[in-house]
């Protein structure tokens, strides 16, 4: 955690902070979903309350709070009040271990701008985010309703089927950077693209060194897989009015739902962020270094401390500013495309994308061998 | 008795400073607690549910051996055992479902009459 | 008591308690969860014992596919309660005997060969490249194994899906 009683404290503040963080982004990510929904769909959303209607959020939050507290007679009592807690998890301890900026160095401190660093960050995240299938089943069961119980086994067996495809499809990248710690691939993507290969150096001057252009494949299916992961829509088979009412939710309302969103607006940032530290250059300015950056605030500012504060502060700013551009494609996906039915869902998690991440990691595999021969 | 005496005459401390022995113990405790799963629990899912725990108890055992020699062999082996217990779990569910489908129980008094 | 300490005790509870509700616990559902939750423990104590990279495989493998896997058919059977949770008669007791029985023999080979192995034994501090290792490690020394694993698994995942195959639903034969 630190070596002073201070760094101990900040790093202890610093996982609130960020939980905050995470759970401050729903209401403006909801208020941009219905804001968005209107202008897709040529409407207005809501636009009353408030300028532009963002009081829509407070709004919206005293109705869940004042909302009755219902449980169903059938319901198991336990895994009923449990699961909703439950659901904020993954995504609150996987977004804790994303990097959000530059480490800032103040003194002889050195504060990460993320909860913890893990040095196996990858895998970490992975297992983190595989025990969401587990709120799913505790909802549904738990409610005693055959719709959630039906929901659930749908959501469920549809994560645990998308696992794989997102699993194998980070497995390229991992092998490209040769590291599972998440911090040393985004700086494996600091400037302008540049490789080497049989002892030649490629550059180029308009590109930057972005893992998208190194797995292009991989990207499309871990994007993919994560919104299946998320139970978003093209993939959003856990709910279905006419078949299903709303899935493993059903029974869920109030504070108790709230949670429940908190939980997948959780995942789709999880998602965002992952997909900006792995494909995006995680919180870099594009074409530059984080050691340009530092050079450049410490000529602005005249001071180490102040230099590196700016630096951080810059990318976090680069940082959200990715991230807000995934949040919102995930916004965009959902209101612009028509889900799928459940055969045709498992079908191309099982039969399209699973083969497609095999073979892409295969052809990583050979490449990176070939490449890194000296011939 | 004789594992009381063990500790006297070695002198283990078992509240000081974690050791290897702390996690073989645990390791034993858990490996123990699903043998009397597997033989005294009826439901087979519950039974397929205490092998999965022993192989865990065995894993810890074998990361903790691996740490205290220094050697990678025993993750290796945790990599087999795990990939085991998951298969052995995939064909363990498919026959309860298959008779949970026939019989309509999973309780194995009811199918004792496959003894010969 | 120091972190480590601190930490070891916690974990070994959490997971003693919850193997235990495992084989105790009546509703198969529960010791499901239960079950989960030991999972979730070990990985914790794989992770204290540096394997950082096995205990990310643990919880994705067991806690995250293996253990959904069973509570999804529990969920499915939905059985609730069971007719007896505990075999009895004279047998079952002669097994609690033998059981008791099995665990002092394991402590005592436990405190036996420790004693004489712990000699010089001190654990190792360097995991930074461990990951790096195991897989060299998996792919040279264990290649056999490692291949023979694969083989299993595609005679596995074939017999389980034979097994398994439904005969109605929108991949049925016509």
């Amino acid at each position: 955690m630190g070596e002073s009683a201070f760094e101990i404290t900040i790093n202890g503040v610093k996982l609130v902070l960020v939980f905050l963080l995470m759970v401050q982004m729903v209401p403006v990510l909801v208020w941009l979903e219905r804001r968005g929904s209107g202008f897709i769909q040529n409407r207005f959303g809501p636009n009353r309350v408030g300028p532009l209607g963002l009081m829509q959020l407070l709004a919206d939050a005293v109705k869940f709070l004042t909302k009755e507290e219902f449980v169903p007679k059938a319901a198991t009592k336990l895994l009923f009040y449990a699961a909703p807690v439950f659901a904020l998890l993954p995504g609150t301890l996987a977004f804790s271990a994303i990097p959000m900026a530059s480490p800032l160095k103040w003194g002889e401190h050195t504060f990460l701008i993320q909860g913890y660093e893990i040095g196996v960050g990858i895998v970490f995240i992975l297992a983190i985010s595989s025990l969401a299938a587990y709120t799913i089943l505790m909802a549904g069961w738990g409610s005693g309703n055959k719709f959630s119980l039906m929901g659930a086994l749908r959501a469920s067996a549809q994560t645990i089927s998308y696992e794989l495809a997102l699993g194998l499809s980070i497995v390229g990248i991992i092998m490209m950077y040769g590291t599972f710690n998440l911090t040393d691939m985004i700086h494996a993507q600091e400037g302008a693209l540049q490789f080497q290969a049989f002892g030649y150096t490629v550059s180029s001057g308009f590109l930057p060194n972005w893992g998208i252009f190194y797995q292009p494949l991989a990207a499309v299916l871990f994007f993919a897989a994560t919104f299946a992961e998320s139970n978003r829509l093209p993939f959003d088979l856990a709910e279905g009015e006419a078949e299903l009412v709303a899935g493993f939710h059903t029974e869920y309302g109030g504070f108790k739902m709230l949670l429940f969103f908190i939980g997948e607006y959780g995942h789709m940032m999880v998602a965002s962020g992952l997909m900006a530290t792995f494909f995006f250059g995680g919180y870099n300015i594009p074409w530059t270094t984080t050691e340009q950056v530092y050079q450049w605030a410490l000529g602005l500012t005249g001071s180490a401390d102040w230099g590196s504060a700016l630096t951080s502060a810059v990318h976090f700013g680069m940082f959200f500013a990715k991230l807000a551009v995934f949040l919102w494609i995930f916004i965009w996906v959902r209101w612009t495309l028509p889900r799928f039915r459940y055969d045709q869902l498992m079908d191309l998690g099982w039969k399209t994308m699973l083969p497609w991440a095999l073979a892409n990691t295969i052809i990583t595999a050979l490449i990176v061998f070939v490449v890194s021969q000296t011939w | 008795m004789r594992a009381a005496r063990v500790v006297r005459m070695q002198n283990v401390d078992l509240f000081g400073p974690i050791g290897l022995n702390h996690y073989l113990i645990l390791s034993a405790l858990l490996f123990v607690t699903g043998v009397a799963g597997v033989l005294l629990r009826r439901n087979i899912i519950v039974l397929l549910m205490s092998i999965e725990l022993m192989l865990n108890a065995v894993n810890i055992s074998f990361i903790a051996f691996g740490k205290y020699m220094n050697k990678l062999d025993g993750q290796v082996l945790v990599f087999f055992v795990m990939t085991i217990a998951a298969a052995e779990a995939a064909v363990g569910l498919a026959i309860a479902v298959n008779i949970f489908k026939r019989y309509k129980e999973v309780n194995i008094r009811f199918f004792e009459h496959l003894k010969g | 008591m120091t972190a480590d300490t601190f930490l070891f005790w916690l974990l070994a509870i959490l997971t003693l308690v919850s193997g235990l509700g495992v084989v105790l616990v009546a509703n198969p559902i529960y010791s499901a969860l239960c079950l989960a939750m030991t999972m979730v423990g070990v990985s914790a104590i794989f992770a204290t014992l540096g394997a950082l990279f096995i205990a990310g495989v643990q919880m994705i493998v067991y806690a995250g596919a293996v253990m959904v896997l069973f509570v999804m058919v529990l969920m499915l059977f939905d059985l609730r309660t069971e007719i007896a949770t505990f075999s009895r008669g004279r047998f079952s007791g002669a097994v609690k005997i033998a059981v008791v029985g099995l665990l002092a023999g394991l402590l005592a080979g436990v405190f036996a060969m420790t004693t004489a192995l712990s000699d010089g034994i001190a654990p190792s501090a360097d995991q930074a490249d461990a990951t790096k290792s195991l897989g060299a490690l998996l792919f040279t020394k264990y290649v056999f194994g490692f291949e023979a694993l694969g083989i299993l698994l595609l005679v596995i995942a074939i017999g389980v899906v034979g097994l398994a195959r439904s005969k109605g639903g929108t991949h049925a034969k016509r």
